[in-house]
């Protein structure tokens, strides 16, 4: 249990969210957007944390262990996102994203 | 205001501004380390938060392997890492910080107590059994899933793919 109040903590979440969609939105690095998504699921993980904080028992270790998974599939997308980098790079030689536009109607 | 509100709105201001700073600086080396940063802030929140297998996950996968990964990412897609000449040699103020740095942790190890409560007391044993249990499976799925992602990213990078 924490004392912390709930409204503070979600309004962090959210912060940090809103900053992760506006990388999101905004960018036009490959790198970046990755940087901004994974902002935007730490957000998420943080909100798993602190309902987890809040609950007592079986409810609170479920929530741990959900973020703890999230964590896990955040670092592979990381993986397969700099893996399609690689290839971008490799067949257009640049990461702007705006370029990559091979697969438009 | 108790020490832990103290903790959390500095942690949670830090959390934020790096979070800004990455998206706005223009040098993406900069961007990573400040990235960085602020995956520390969050592992800080974590302990803060009654996690700490989270915290320390969260320092180990985040602020180690993913900043590594987005690092070598700049480096290999990058003619120059810095898109100006930047200064070379180490700084007062980084070698100061790695300095600090080793004090704490080496003041923080020596001073730790050893577990004086029975390991099954403790609550990360809650949270290994959801994970490992027998009615968990999580972190099967969680292995299946990378093995998928390995293979996909092997495909995606191999030679003479057109």
């Amino acid at each position: 249990m924490t004392s912390l109040p709930l409204a503070d903590l979600l309004g962090l979440s959210a912060a940090l969210l809103g900053i992760g969609l506006f990388g999101i939105l905004t960018r036009r690095n490959f790198i970046l957007l990755l940087i901004a998504v994974e902002i935007s699921m730490n957000a998420a993980i943080l909100n798993f944390v602190i309902f987890s904080a809040f609950l007592s028992g079986d409810a609170g270790v479920n929530g741990q262990a959900a973020a703890v998974v999230l964590v896990g599939l955040a670092a592979t997308e990381v993986a397969v996102g700099l893996a399609i980098v690689l290839a971008l790079n490799r067949q257009r030689g640049s990461i702007n994203v705006a370029e990559a536009s091979s697969l438009k109607l | 205001m108790s020490p832990e509100d103290l903790a959390f709105f500095g942690l949670a201001g830090v959390a934020v501004v790096t979070a800004l700073l990455a998206l706005l600086v223009r040098e993406l080396v900069h961007t990573i380390l400040w990235v960085s940063v602020f995956f520390v802030a969050l592992a800080g929140l974590y302990f803060l938060l009654a996690a700490p297998f989270l915290g320390v996950l969260q320092l180990g996968v985040y602020a180690g392997a993913v900043t590594i990964l987005l690092l070598f990412g700049v480096m290999v897609t990058r003619k120059r890492i810095f898109s100006r000449e930047a200064a070379t040699g180490i700084g007062p103020a980084p070698l100061g910080l790695a300095l600090l740095t080793i004090v704490l942790l080496a003041t923080g190890a020596a001073t730790a107590s050893t577990a004086d409560r029975p390991l099954a007391m403790h609550p990360v044993v809650a949270l290994a059994n959801t994970l490992f249990g027998i009615d968990g499976g999580w972190l099967l799925l969680l292995g299946l899933t990378m093995l998928g992602a390995l293979a996909g990213a092997i495909y995606l990078v191999r030679e003479g793919r057109e």
